[in-house]
């Protein structure tokens, strides 16, 4: 369980504070989409799960960030990452190895984890993310839907309680993009691994998240299942994030009271209400 | 070359499957050897054992691309020593000395150890993995692995830097930099853009050192590595021979 608390955070470069008093309580297996306009402060939000803040940007560090009862704030980086994975958003320069198979290896050597066990790991990690034929492969080499899902292979063979992604499909296709997040709940559902996803397709985000974050000016602005935020397309307009065109429809729809479900999230949805509307 | 800079040629031959460790050892000791000596027929046999690895590996074009860089680099080198060491029949008298036929040999030879010497380092890291030859070191060096993270790291950003400050250069011609013309005209037009290649870089290798940071990274030691670098027989063997062309090398020397 993840349990943030008033938690404030200020570069020490910046003038005001780029998260804002946010309190969070996510159970285990949760699957979290975080989302808002550039410079919101979502990148940051993921930094405190993860612990890199207050670990690696120095700044102004108020409340609390408890990961399965261990204080981000107080624990050593190294100690939160036992517990929280990430993929970050350069994958480039998140690489360290030059096969992909080492870059596998990489976080498993580190942690120690018992060398009868490190095949296995590796195996299923490239397994999970369906790229066990990558495994020798020079890494130079690849596309950047391979490339990542490299980078989240070599993350979730530590087999992380929490896997933090900041934005894993920047530079995919939508089809590559679709890949990798059905990868991912697979991988979550399988192993009840808790994900916090920040990304910019909020489509795609209402498709996987169990639950979505909106984040604006550095505090939590909306926060529910996804079709309950989809339902505030027009406040999710004001503050720039873009709402399926779909999701617009029918909230048109919703606010006319020709319909009464819930918000779409993808087209079929939306062609189910106008069914329903037109019958 | 089909692949960047220091990017790892697969293959499964000999210098392959050979230890990291013992590559380099034999590789250097290579290079020592024809730094120790003055003979022809040694240099000779270097180059020979470079054609055959070259061969081995796969890599004969790419081999063949690197001497004729060394030459290139070497004329200079080559064309002092022609005109500085007076030797042998005079050919050409020269305000200060002579070329001699001795002279020409002192040339020729600066090329041919330079081009002998280079094969086997340059072939060396392009067969291993860097990330094998870091753990190698490591683990049977005892180097710290801060150090050998370091010069992974930095060879595998060279790429990196190198297609930013591609990406920098074609940002300025498309706002109307010309960078065609005189060497000198472009070196001037690419000491400004250092700034925001040294802007990027440094974003780059923080966000980097994160990474490996959450990965574990200072957790490492020198028994994390998953592999382990056994030397076989035929590393001693390599390094046996290298060792010995030193010793023959060395006695050549002394006897001459």
């Amino acid at each position: 369980m993840i349990e943030i608390s008033n938690l404030t955070f200020r570069y020490r470069e910046g003038s005001a504070p780029v998260v804002r008093d946010v309190s969070l309580t996510i159970p285990d297996g949760t699957f979290v989409g975080i989302t808002g306009a550039a410079g919101s402060g979502k990148s940051t939000l993921t930094y405190a799960f993860n612990g890199i803040i207050p670990h690696c940007y120095p700044g102004d560090f108020y409340g609390s960030v408890v990961i399965d009862g261990l204080d981000t704030c107080t624990a050593s980086l190294t100690d939160v990452s036992r517990l929280v994975g990430s993929v970050c958003q350069d994958i480039e320069s998140q690489m360290v190895s030059s096969v992909v198979e080492d870059e596998i290896l990489y976080g498993l050597e580190n942690f120690g984890v018992p060398k009868d066990e490190i095949g296995r790991r590796v195996t299923e990690a490239l397994d999970a993310m369906g790229i066990a034929d990558l495994r020798h492969r020079s890494i130079a080499g690849l596309s950047g839907g391979q490339k990542q899902k490299v980078a989240v292979a070599s993350v979730i063979a530590l087999e992380p309680r929490v896997l933090v992604l900041d934005e894993p499909t920047a530079e995919l296709d939508p089809a590559s993009s679709v890949g990798v997040f059905e990868l991912l709940r697979r991988y979550a559902r399988e192993h009840g691994t808790t994900v916090i996803v920040v990304e910019q397709k909020i489509a795609l985000l209402s498709e996987y998240a169990d639950e979505l974050l909106i984040v604006d000016g550095g505090t939590v602005v909306f926060r529910g299942a996804p079709a309950e935020v989809l339902a505030h397309s027009d406040e999710l307009l004001e503050i720039g994030v873009n709402c399926p065109r779909a999701t617009s429809l029918v909230n048109r729809l919703r606010r006319r009271g020709l319909f009464a479900g819930p918000a779409a999230r993808n087209v079929d949805e939306a062609v189910a209400a106008c069914k329903e509307v037109l019958a | 070359m089909s692949g960047g800079f220091l990017e790892y040629v697969p293959g499964d031959s000999f210098l392959h499957r050979m230890n990291p460790v013992a590559k380099l050892a034999s590789a250097f000791l290579l290079v020592i050897a024809c730094f120790a000596t003055s003979s022809p027929a040694l240099l000779a046999l270097v180059l020979v054992v470079d054609a055959v690895l070259a061969v081995r590996c796969d890599m004969v074009a790419q081999t063949i691309g690197l001497a004729k860089a060394v030459c290139a680099f070497s004329l200079l080198l080559a064309l002092i020593a022609l005109l500085f060491t007076p030797a042998g029949d005079v050919l050409v008298a020269l305000p200060w000395g002579y070329v001699g036929t001795g002279s020409i040999a002192a040339a020729v030879l600066i090329v041919v150890r330079l081009v002998a010497c280079a094969v086997p380092l340059f072939l060396v890291f392009y067969v291993t993995k860097l990330t094998d030859m870091a753990n190698a070191i490591v683990k049977v060096l005892h180097v710290p692995y801060k150090y050998a993270f370091a010069f992974t790291s930095t060879v595998r950003f060279i790429p990196v830097f190198m297609n930013d400050m591609a990406g920098i250069m074609e940002a300025q011609t498309a706002r109307g930099v010309e960078f065609d013309g005189s060497l000198a005209k472009r070196i001037r037009l690419m000491v400004p853009l250092c700034v925001p290649l040294l802007v990027s870089s440094v974003r780059k290798t923080n966000s980097a050192a994160i990474a490996a940071e959450v990965r574990g990274f200072n957790l490492r030691t020198r028994e994390s590595g998953y592999k382990d670098y056994p030397f076989a027989a035929f590393d001693v063997a390599a390094m046996a021979a290298s060792a010995a062309l030193v010793a023959a090398a060395v006695a050549l020397g002394l006897l001459l």
